[in-house]
This record gives C-alpha cells, sequence and structure tokens, in this order.
C-alpha cells in the first residue's frame, strides 16, 4: 500500500555541530587551498570570494533541503495535520522550521555583506582575515540552531515510523476504551501483529494492518484507548484516537466489554459512546460486544442491556465476537466492511463527478417483436458438461491430477507440446531444430509461407500447362552425343593415368635420373608415331593426334638467335596491319639493323665496365640530386604548402 | 511493515541477542584502542579537526578528575596560620602575607593616579599612508593621480554630501562605511550595539579623525541613550566615548570598549 505521503525519505538532519563539520571540510575539499602572497591582489581576493561565497551555497543547499523536505502542515492531509499537531505540536514545528529558514537568510547575508568587504581587501592578510570572520559568523549563526536542529531530527526518525496510513482508502477503524479487546480483534483480522497485553494502554500509538475482503484491499487501523471525559483534559495518546476517528472516513467499530473485565464498567463505556458520537457522524458505526466467551449480550443485568440498547439507534447495529474462540469475529468485519462499501457507493453516487458520467449512460432495453423466443445460445458441449466435483470419480481429469501421478510437484513434468493445434497430430512431438545448415530457422520462418508456397505452385503449374517447359527431346544431335562419349572416354582415361602414376609413384620412388630416363621417356622425346597412338588413346582423332604429335615433335626455330629487327619483319609480314596491339621493344628501335645494335650494345658495356668496377654511382643508379632543396625549406611555413610556393 | 516502536517492540518481544551484553563490553573496552589508532592514522583536516576535539576532551577530563580531587586537596586560607609556635621555614606557607597586600594596594593606587584620560588601548601600529590609502588614476588618459581612497573602514555622518567628483580629494566607499558598533561595557560585562556619533580621535593622524577612519585604538563617540545610563547628577547620558579594540579592516564589525 502506497501512502501518498512519504515521510519516510527525509534526510537525516545533522546536529548542529556536525553540520559545520560537514560544510566547512566540504569548503576546504572543494575550492583551492593553495594562494601566496605574491599573486595578482585581484586573484588573492577572488580566492577568498570564492570560499566565502562556497560556505553560504553549501549551508544554504542544506537548509533548503530541510526546509524542502520536511511537510508543510498547511500540505497535507488534515488527518496528517492535526496527527502532526498532538505529536510534535504545530508550534515548535513550524517555530523551528521558520528558524531555519531565518539562519538561511542571515547566512546569505553574512556572506554578502563579506564578499563586499573582500573586495576592498590590499593584502592576502586581510582578505584571509575577512574570510575567517565571515566563516566564523556563519558558524555561530549555525550553533545557535543547534535545538532547532535536535528538535528536527527526533520529528523526523517520528515521522518515519509512523504507519502509512491512507486517509482516502477503504479503512476500518477500531477504538473504545483500553483494554476492551480492540488489539487482539486487529491481530485476528490482519497481519500486523500489534501486541496485546492484558493491562490498559498497551496500544501507544495508531497501528494499521491490511486484509482483503471482496477482492479489495483494505486498512485496518487500530486505535489506543480512549478515556470517557472532555477533550482538553485527554492526553496524547488518545488525541491521537480522537485525529483518526475525526478525520477518516472510515467504518468505526466501537468495542465494549460487557464482562468489565477492563476495569470499566458498562455504564462508563456507553456514556463515552455517547460522548463521542458526534465523532461517528456519517459513518457506518458498529457497537462490537466483544470477550463473549466470557459474557454475551443476553448475559448482563436487565439495567446494562437497557443502557446498551439506548445507545443502539442512528443506524448504530450492534455485533458480538469472541477473539478468543474466534466467534464472529469474521462475521463482524464483513458487516462492517459491508456497511462501509455501501456508504461509499451512496456517496460516490451523490457525487458530483458520477452525475456526469451517469447522464451520458443509457441501457437500451429492446421492445419485444415477436413471440419467438430466443434464448441465449449455449454449445451443447457446454451444455453437456459435467460440474467438476472433487470427490467425483468421474470427473474431468485435470494437469493437477496428472501432477499427483507422475510425482507430484517439482518431479512432474507439464507436457506443453500436448494441446498444440498443428495441421497434423503427428507433427505434435517433432523437433524442431533451431539452426539448420548453418542457418537460423526462426530467421526463414515466414508466417505466410504456405500461402506463397501455395501461389508459385499454382503459378507453375500454370506455366507447366501452358508448355514453357516443354523441350523437345530429340535435339540432342549426333554431335552432342559424340562429343558426350568423348569426354567419358577422357574421364575414364584420366583416372586411369592418376591410378597408375600413384603405382608407378610409389615403386619408382627409389629409382635414379638415369634409371628413370631408361625406365620411360616422356611422350614428347618418344617417336613421333608412338606419341600419336597415346594421343589417340587419350580420345583424338587419327588426323588431329599425328598432327599434334609431329608438330610437337619438330624442333622449335632458333628464334632467340634471329635478329629482332627480322623478327618483327616477319611478324608485321604475318599479321594485318594493327589487328594486334603489339608492345614494341624499346631497345631495338632506333637501330638500322642487328649488326648496329650490337655494335652499339657492345659500346656501351665498354663505357660501364670501369664505371661498374669501382661501384660509383651511375647513370643507372636511382638519385635523388639535393636531399633538401633549398627553396622548399626556406622562409615562412605559412606561406603554402612545402612542395608547391 | 515495521510501525511505531517497533525496535522496542521486538527487543521487547524476543529479547537482544545472547552475547549482547559482551559484546558492548568488548566494544567499549575496544574503543581507545580504536580511538588510539584512528588518531596515529589520521592526517589533513581531518586532523586537525580531532585533535581539536580530543584536546577538549582531554581538558574537559582532567577538570573532572581535579573536580574529585578538590575534596581532598588542603585549600589556602587567609587566617589558616597554625597557632603556637612555627618553625620559619612554615611561616609562608598558608596564607598571604600581609606585606604583599600592601603594596600590591600602592601600585593599583598609583597606576589609578597615573592620567586620568587612561584607554584600555595606549599604544597603536602606525599605519603609512600609503596602506590607509589607494590612488585613484585620473584624467581622459589616467595620469592625474592626486585622487584617493580610504581603504579602511570610516564612519561618515548622516548630513554628508559627496562633493563634486571633480573636487572630491578623498573617496569613502560604501561599502566601507560603518553606522554602528559594538559596543561592552567593562563593569556590566555586557555588549551592546550601539549607533556610532561620532570619531572623537584617530591616535594615527588628525587628518584620518577628519576623515572619521575607523582603526584599532581610535575613539568613538557613540550613542547610549539606549543603556538608560544616569549622571551622578541625575541627567540621563546620551553620549559616552568608546575605544575601538579590534581590527575593522580585518573583522568587518567594529568592537568597542566604553571609556567610564
Amino acid at each position: 500500500m502506497s501512502s501518498i505521503y512519504n515521510f519516510k525519505k527525509i534526510a537525516p538532519v545533522p546536529e548542529a555541530g556536525d553540520f559545520l563539520d560537514i560544510v566547512l571540510s566540504k569548503t576546504q575539499r572543494k575550492t583551492p587551498t593553495v594562494v601566496h602572497p605574491g599573486y595578482k591582489i585581484t586573484r588573492i581576493r577572488q580566492f577568498y570570494m570564492r570560499k566565502v561565497k562556497f560556505t553560504q551555497d553549501s549551508f544554504d543547499e542544506k537548509l533548503r533541503q530541510i526546509l524542502d523536505e520536511f511537510p508543510v502542515l498547511d500540505n497535507v492531509h488534515p488527518f496528517y495535520a492535526d496527527l502532526m499537531n498532538v505529536l510534535y505540536d504545530k508550534d515548535h514545528y513550524k517555530l523551528a522550521l521558520g528558524q531555519i529558514n531565518t539562519a538561511r537568510h542571515l547566512i546569505d547575508a553574512v556572506a554578502k555583506d563579506y564578499v563586499r568587504l573582500l573586495k576592498f581587501g590590499d593584502s592576502l592578510y586581510r582578505c584571509k582575515q575577512l574570510k575567517r570572520a565571515a566563516l566564523g559568523r556563519m558558524a555561530t549563526v549555525m550553533k545557535r540552531q543547534k535545538d532547532s536542529l535536535s528538535y528536527l531530527e527526533q520529528v523526523r526518525q517520528h515521522l518515519a515510523r509512523l504507519p502509512s496510513i491512507d486517509p482516502n482508502t477503504r479503512t476500518l477503524l477500531v477504538c473504545g476504551f483500553p483494554n476492551v479487546g480492540k488489539s487482539s480483534f486487529m491481530n485476528k483480522v490482519t497481519r500486523a501483529d500489534v501486541d496485546v497485553q492484558p493491562y490498559a494502554f498497551t496500544t501507544k500509538s495508531l497501528f494499521v494492518g491490511h486484509m482483503d475482503y471482496k477482492y479489495l484491499r483494505w486498512q485496518v487501523i487500530d486505535t489506543p484507548g480512549i478515556l470517557d471525559h472532555s477533550l482538553e483534559e485527554r492526553n496524547t495518546i488518545e488525541m491521537q484516537s480522537i485525529t483518526a476517528l475525526a478525520h477518516l472516513r472510515a467504518a468505526v467499530l466501537f468495542f465494549a466489554d460487557l464482562s468489565e473485565q477492563c476495569g470499566y464498567s458498562v455504564r462508563e463505556q456507553m456514556s463515552l459512546f455517547e460522548s463521542i458520537r458526534p465523532l461517528f457522524a456519517n459513518k457506518p458505526t458498529l457497537l462490537v460486544v466483544s470477550k463473549t466467551d466470557v459474557c454475551t449480550l443476553d448475559d448482563v443485568s436487565a439495567e446494562d442491556r437497557a443502557l446498551v440498547d439506548a445507545v443502539v439507534r442512528d443506524g448504530v447495529e450492534v455485533a458480538q465476537l469472541s477473539s478468543f474462540l474466534d466467534r464472529g469475529v469474521i462475521e463482524t468485519r464483513n458487516l462492517a466492511c459491508e456497511k462501509l462499501l455501501q456508504q461509499r457507493v451512496e456517496m460516490k453516487l451523490k457525487g458530483a463527478q458520477l452525475g456526469g458520467v451517469l447522464n451520458k449512460l443509457n441501457v437500451a432495453q429492446p421492445a419485444r417483436r415477436d413471440e419467438v423466443a430466443r434464448p441465449a445460445h449455449i454449445p451443447e458441449a457446454v451444455a453437456k458438461r459435467r460440474r467438476y466435483d472433487a470427490h467425483d470419480p468421474q470427473r474431468m481429469v485435470l494437469e493437477r491430477d496428472l501432477e499427483v501421478e507422475g510425482g507430484g510437484a517439482g518431479v512432474y513434468s507439464v507436457d506443453l507440446k500436448k494441446k498444440y493445434q498443428l495441421a497434423s497430430d503427428e507433427w505434435r512431438y517433432d523437433t524442431i531444430p533451431e539452426i539448420m545448415d548453418g542457418k537460423n530457422v526462426a530467421d526463414f520462418v515466414d508466417p505466410d509461407i504456405e500461402e506463397r508456397l501455395a501461389e508459385l505452385e499454382r503459378e507453375e503449374e500454370k506455366l507447366a500447362a501452358e508448355g514453357l517447359y516443354d523441350s523437345p527431346d530429340d535435339e540432342e544431335d549426333d554431335e552432342d552425343r559424340r562429343i558426350r562419349a568423348l569426354a567419358r572416354r577422357i574421364r575414364e582415361r584420366k583416372q586411369i593415368i592418376a591410378q597408375e602414376a600413384r603405382i608407378n609413384n610409389s615403386s619408382r620412388a627409389t629409382l635414379t635420373h638415369k634409371q628413370k630416363a631408361i625406365a620411360g621417356a616422356s611422350p614428347a622425346t618418344a617417336a613421333p608415331e608412338a606419341m600419336a597412338e597415346h594421343l589417340r588413346k587419350l580420345g583424338l582423332d587419327d588426323d588431329a593426334a599425328a598432327a599434334t604429335a609431329s608438330r610437337i615433335a619438330r624442333k622449335r626455330q632458333r628464334s632467340e638467335s634471329r635478329a629482332p629487327a627480322v623478327e618483327l619483319a616477319r611478324r608485321s609480314a604475318s599479321l594485318a596491319p594493327r589487328a594486334l596491339s603489339v608492345r614494341r621493344d624499346r631497345s631495338t628501335m632506333g637501330f638500322k639493323d642487328a649488326h648496329q645494335k650490337a655494335e652499339s650494345d657492345k659500346s656501351r658495356a665498354r663505357a660501364l665496365r670501369r664505371i661498374a668496377h669501382l661501384g660509383r654511382r651511375g647513370e643507372a643508379d636511382r638519385s635523388i640530386q639535393s636531399k633538401m632543396p633549398k627553396h622548399l625549406f626556406t622562409g615562412k611555413r605559412s606561406n603554402g604548402t612545402n612542395d608547391r610556393r | 511493515m515495521p510501525q511505531n516502536e517497533y525496535i522496542e517492540e521486538s527487543i521487547k518481544r524476543h529479547g537482544r541477542r545472547l552475547d549482547h551484553a559482551e559484546r558492548k563490553r568488548k566494544k567499549e573496552a575496544r574503543k581507545a584502542h580504536k580511538d588510539a589508532e584512528f588518531a596515529q592514522k589520521v592526517h589533513g583536516l581531518r586532523a586537525k579537526l580531532y585533535n581539536k576535539k580530543r584536546h577538549a576532551e582531554k581538558i574537559q577530563m582532567k577538570k573532572t578528575l581535579k573536580m574529585h580531587d578538590e575534596k581532598s586537596a588542603k585549600q589556602k586560607t587567609d587566617d589558616a596560620v597554625p597557632e603556637g609556635a612555627v618553625p620559619a621555614y612554615l611561616l609562608d606557607r598558608e596564607g598571604q602575607q600581609r606585606a604583599k597586600v600592601l603594596s600590591n594596594m600602592l601600585k593599583q593606587k598609583r597606576k589609578e593616579k597615573a592620567g586620568k584620560w587612561n584607554v584600555p588601548l595606549p599604544k597603536v601600529r602606525g599605519i603609512a599612508e600609503d596602506e590607509m590609502f589607494k590612488v585613484v588614476k585620473t584624467g581622459k588618459s589616467k595620469t592625474k593621480s592626486w585622487k584617493r581612497m580610504v581603504t579602511k573602514p570610516t564612519f561618515v555622518g548622516d548630513g554628508f554630501t559627496r562633493k563634486p567628483p571633480k573636487y572630491e580629494r578623498f573617496i569613502r566607499p560604501m561599502a566601507l562605511r560603518y553606522k554602528k558598533a559594538n559596543v561592552t561595557h567593562p563593569e556590566l560585562k555586557a555588549t551592546f550595539q550601539l549607533p556610532i556619533i561620532g570619531v572623537k580621535k584617530n591616535p594615527q593622524s588628525p587628518m584620518y579623525t577628519q576623515l572619521g577612519v575607523l582603526t584599532k585604538g581610535t575613539v568613538i563617540e557613540v550613542n547610549v541613550a539606549e543603556l538608560g545610563l544616569v549622571t551622578t547628577g541625575g541627567k540621563v547620558l546620551w553620549g559616552k566615548y568608546a575605544q575601538i579594540t579590534n581590527n575593522p579592516e580585518n573583522d568587518g564589525c567594529i568592537n568597542a570598549l566604553l571609556l567610564v
């Protein structure tokens, strides 16, 4: 249950001494600490001004935080305002906060004054003394707030421990003389473990507990006992009860102990009821006769009975309970809750907020058209369904039953796939891989994949029907067939060769070069006939095989010894002009003939011989003429780039 | 949901943990050691604060011890000279000697006679002009330097009107003007914040008196009407002299001692 006011979040208020330590050490830590008399006077002034200002800021921030966090009595719910007045004294509280506020203003004024004086500081010493005086005066102001601060700290601690009562929610309020069984009832209906003792004023403050009724959250408030005397005579403990009674719109349960075990007579109890009756106005009220195990309403004397009966009027109802025997407790609670709920609903209906909505609501009742009965449709299966009964052997088997059969909780594992709705029931327990062929299956799951597949298939069918894929089988002619056959033969032969090579490799591994030469010459060096035969075996035609064999066997022409110019001439003769892009040999260009080129080469070699012999730098060497060309490295760099001036 | 006095409630119901008393005792016994360890380790600002606190605590402790001891300690009494024959070396032990009392009284009398205008602070530190004044450069090109600004707190009377800036040689800044002084009455031992009427004398120089500069040792006239002092003749006093006892420029306030 969340309270609208959070009094638990108020930050602790330090003692005055601690407050000073906190702020001053913060100043020391967070402002510069080094200053020298040699510094410029403005810098020195600024250094000390900063310290003064910073201290003031810290004080201001901390004091403002206190002022902000503590609740303002005028702004909280009147119940809390009154409760705080009873507990902490409103005047004292306001005074304390007011003093804190004044202290804040005083500190601000001190800081302002001293910053102004620091502007005229003409030496480090004077500035330092002024700073010291400023901080000292701020500290004095704070020291005077010692009492306010300690009071506020106490208030904070107590506030944090107040029960979080929501003044607007559904509430049962338990009240009555001390020792009549209020807390016992509270402990029966909620889990708020309130202390119950056989003496008066065991409960010294309000306690709140929570319970459920009709799926709603209810709070039950246990109040300290109240005695029958005037308001002025009531002490703080009783006043808390009165505050709760006065401000909370709740169902009031006035407890009365007719056995008089509590030490108060029936007359006294009834007179208290009468005296606080004004507080019950507009609240559903119950006169709860407790301790019925000792004395019920019927057991009392006629005189007392008359007193009780006199009280029961104006909507007050009587309930009886015994917390000891657990008799009537829940009935009492239900009665109270019902009464409150009813009243709250009535209040809501009366309220202006609901009126606006109700005006817009209309429940339409269709007029009867004819005599045809149109009952609600209940499916047969539903109508036939047996009502579930745990003792019926024919009952529906629940998952729970299965669990018991299967070894109970923790052992039985629920079959989640049991109720999968798939196209075929057989698929239910199929394992679906997460990753398939290195791909995440989920990436390819498409909700409308079936549909699209079906569409594609339909399209295919249509295309097939139109005859797009009809290819004539007789298109493969003789030529193709021949090529295929040839290819097959080549493949077979290749395999055989590979196998033979493998065998040979292993058997001939240790043979020398000579032995190898004897064992078998390469096909190219063997006789042309043998080669042609070999090629034929490989699958070439007879003519082609013979031609290839003779071409390979013929010795290569001595192109290397032929002069380049001659070669060039031969090439240009054999090829159509510019049919082929040819890179020309530049070393041959500019010579009349091969002889001239040879002469030139020879003289070049002669010229280079000495240089090469001495290891000198020659024209063929890569050279950097000057490492730092002056024009690139002089002058200002801003003028252009290094290589562009 | 813990509410109200839930800690006390829990202790009442379940009691404290079984070794609570022992833990408490041990903690107390260990405290001195822990404090010592902390005192040795701490440094910087925290050390300064801690040492100051500890110092005060120790003084308090010693005082209490002394108070307890006083019951058994002997006190000096004037008329406690033992009866009968006493050896010379014991004569001086108890009671004050008559002669000493006499000489003290004489000294006191001489002191009173010494001067009628005796003030609490008879001597003051000299203040040079360049400390007192700051040169203000004037003129279009800031070359003239005849103007001075007083850098000490001053008293400026109510009716003062500044001269036109062209002729104003001494500037007394608004921020450094004071109207009130914290005056202590030496006999009442009470301090009052009283309005200043005027500067009677600044011991540094008559010029400072004229300017109304408030420095340590300056005699000021304060309005004591609030105190309700009466002359021997029965007239109500309203102006009285007081001497400034602090350095107002360093403290930002004026403390003075009433001359009675």
